[in-house]
């Protein structure tokens, strides 16, 4: 089953979806507007190049400190927490367990994000992975 | 702030206080682990930083969708290969992935 649906049969989960890199290109099941989906995919992809930036800065202090490559975030709120895993993202309620099942659930099918996260991502749309990314 | 306690943290390697301004201002590590205080010092600087954003980010969230539950912030996490740090206020705690409790985690640093 892909990964969205199946985040969407968790009771508790408000909205899933998966976004390019580039920011032209997402999908979405659940509580989102296409505008709001379209936002929360700039908002994810803005902060996963923020971690990973921060993660090869601590890597050029102190190599393979088992920080890099970073495999997603999370940002708690009040009573919704986003998780990004990769380019795939979940909206989810501040339910006991349910952010534990939702990130092993998507930490163990998107996998392990490679060494070259970006070029991978982007060779998954079809484009031209020795352009410039950011 | 008992970070001896934040070290009873399912897979707990490390707990830190910081300033507002990301100084750390205190640090346990465990034995054996490969972080140095010199990674916690620039990890704690971070920490600050991707607070602040998320805590714009929920703010600028809920104005514009009118969407609630997102403030106040509660706490971040980055997702390392090995490792996670998450934080909340002015101390965090790194977890290894394999036995991280994420929820473990931020309730402990809620209430810290």
């Amino acid at each position: 089953m892909h990964i969205v649906k199946q985040l969407m049969a968790i009771p508790g989960v408000i909205a899933a979806g998966e976004y390019a890199y580039r920011g032209d290109r997402f999908s979405y099941l659940g509580a989102l507007t296409d505008e709001f989906a379209r936002m929360a995919s700039i908002l994810c992809r803005a902060n996963t190049l923020s971690v990973n930036m921060q993660s090869e800065i601590f890597d050029s202090f102190a190599e393979n400190c088992g920080c890099r490559p970073v495999q997603g975030w999370i940002a708690r709120g009040a009573n919704v927490t986003v998780c990004a895993v990769g380019n795939y993202f979940a909206f989810i309620e501040n339910r006991e367990e349910l952010l534990n099942d939702v990130m092993t659930i998507m930490r163990a099918k998107v996998g392990d994000i490679g060494d070259d996260l970006l070029v991978n991502l982007y060779a998954k749309l079809g484009g031209d992975t020795k352009e410039a990314l950011y | 702030m008992n970070l001896e306690k934040m070290m009873e943290l399912p897979g707990a390697m490390a707990a830190f206080t910081y300033n507002d301004r990301g100084e750390m201002q205190s640090h346990v590590l465990r034995e054996g682990t490969e972080l140095t205080p010199q990674v916690l010092d620039l990890l704690t600087r971070s920490c600050v930083a991707n607070l602040a954003i998320a805590g714009m980010e929920a703010r600028g969230w809920e104005a514009l969708t009118g969407q609630v539950g997102f403030q106040p912030l509660q706490g971040f996490s980055v997702v390392g290969l090995e490792w996670s740090v998450v934080v909340n206020g002015n101390c965090g705690v790194i977890v290894k992935n394999r036995d991280a409790d994420y929820e473990a985690a931020f309730n402990a640093l809620k209430t810290a």
